[in-house]
């Protein structure tokens, strides 16, 4: 008859390396029945002295882990920064290479655009999370591998310091970025107006957007992406985020999100010729995507302004 | 005060004696169970899942050296301090009257 008392040695020791069993059961097994007889001898009554004693020992796993010097935790301190530093560089690396590949690959095989945004958010999420994946296995395998302690892989120095948010020296990058991003996005809601996927039986270009836009919305958004640029020139002239300036780039994307995706559900962005050439297939659901990236991107850009303008502040009031 | 935040704080201050408390124990041979006994009546409560794996870190660390003794009806795994484990009591020792003075120090208000 198996006991309580052989379930729990069998549950210790078998994630123990095999030729540690035979004492560590021996001693383990001596320990337990001193313990219970020790319970029986102040008037317990066997099983519940046997029962006591063992919940008293604890889970198995934790013990044999104890036994074989093996860490309870998958990353512990010493590796945790060199993972969380690796894990953000790749992303913020392999994250736009993989989108940018993946539309590109897109544009020259023909996606239709909603198809294509949701290529790209279908890979960005599996290639992040395939990264987060890997790179934790490997570290997990790390932490368990290495005998002795030791420390992490990089060591800091005062160095790495970041360097203080000067006034007056903004990021360049983001400046010239957000400019080479305004002109790209305008350029694209001309260039569709005349080029197309899709002809008509004239041989005229099919537009992606309802040409009744260009009455009023169409303007609308050039005027509003046009406006971004003064606005990111405002931001590095400054040098570094106000709540002032999170304030008027919250207005400008609520300015921008509320019409698009008001438009955007309402049906009316998409050429209704255009939609009858594409049969209407990926329509109803892009529609539904867009909308939704476009209100993320919105509430992301606010969200960021107002973390960027509190750090800054935290910094300057240091 | 709080109960959590209190017996945190004695934890951590009483973390190390375990080792050294075991090591002047077992200057006269002992086993398990009996060490987990005088381990509590000296007033080092530690617990089973504690004590047993660390008996045996300390004797691959060469401190304690063991034996078994088949005498009785129960095998027993013996522990005893070895001259490295007395040779690092010795220190541990002079380390904590190091503390202690400091502590009184402290508590007189006459550091430096």
């Amino acid at each position: 008859m198996t006991t309580l008392t052989d379930r729990y040695v069998y549950a210790a020791l078998r994630t123990l390396p095999e030729q540690q069993r035979p004492d560590i059961e021996r001693e383990l097994r001596g320990s337990i029945a001193d313990a219970v007889d020790a319970r029986r001898d102040s008037g317990e009554p066997d099983e519940a002295a046997e029962t006591a004693v063992l919940t008293e020992l604890g889970d198995p796993i934790r013990l044999a882990a104890g036994y074989a010097d093996r860490p309870l935790h998958l990353i512990g301190p010493d590796l945790f920064l060199d993972w969380w530093r690796l894990l953000k560089v790749l992303w913020a690396v392999v994250l736009p290479c993989v989108v940018l590949g993946v539309t590109i690959a897109n544009l020259i095989a023909g996606t239709p655009p909603g198809g294509i945004v949701g290529a790209a958010i279908g890979v960005t999420i599996s290639a992040a999370v395939h990264i987060g994946f890997w790179v934790t296995f490997v570290f997990v395998l790390v932490e368990r591998s290495s005998s002795k302690r030791m420390g992490p892989f990089t060591t800091w120095t005062p160095a790495m310091l970041p360097q203080l948010p000067a006034p007056g020296t903004g990021k360049l990058s983001e400046l010239v970025a957000s400019a080479v991003l305004v002109a790209l996005a305008v350029g694209a809601l001309i260039w569709q107006q005349f080029n197309s996927v899709f002809q008509d039986d004239a041989g005229n270009a099919i537009p992606l957007f309802n040409p009744e836009l260009w009455s009023f919305w169409l303007p609308y958004f050039i005027v509003l992406l046009i406006a971004e640029i003064p606005f990111a020139l405002a931001v590095w002239r400054t040098g570094r985020w106000t709540f002032r300036l999170a304030a008027i780039n919250t207005v400008l994307n609520l300015l921008f999100a509320v019409p698009a995706v008001w438009l955007l559900l309402t049906d009316q962005v998409v050429n209704p010729a255009f939609a009858a050439a594409t049969g209407g297939r990926w329509l109803a659901w892009s529609i539904g995507i867009t909308a939704t990236v476009v209100l993320a991107i919105c509430v992301y850009d606010v969200i960021d302004g107002f973390l960027k303008a509190r750090r800054a502040s935290a910094v300057t009031a240091a | 005060m709080d109960d959590d935040l209190l017996s945190g704080h004695l934890q951590e201050l009483r973390r190390g004696t375990v080792v050294l408390a075991c090591l002047a124990l077992l200057r006269r041979p002992g086993y398990g169970y009996a060490l987990l006994e005088s381990l509590e009546q000296a007033g080092f409560a530690v617990e089973a899942n504690t004590l047993y794996p660390l008996l045996r870190r300390l004797e691959k660390q060469g401190l304690l050296e063991s034996v078994w003794n088949t005498d009785e009806s129960r095998p027993r795994k013996f522990y005893v301090t070895s001259s490295a484990g007395a040779r690092l009591l010795g220190q541990l020792f002079e380390d904590w009257d190091a503390l202690t003075q400091s502590i009184t120090d402290l508590r007189e208000g006459n550091e430096r």
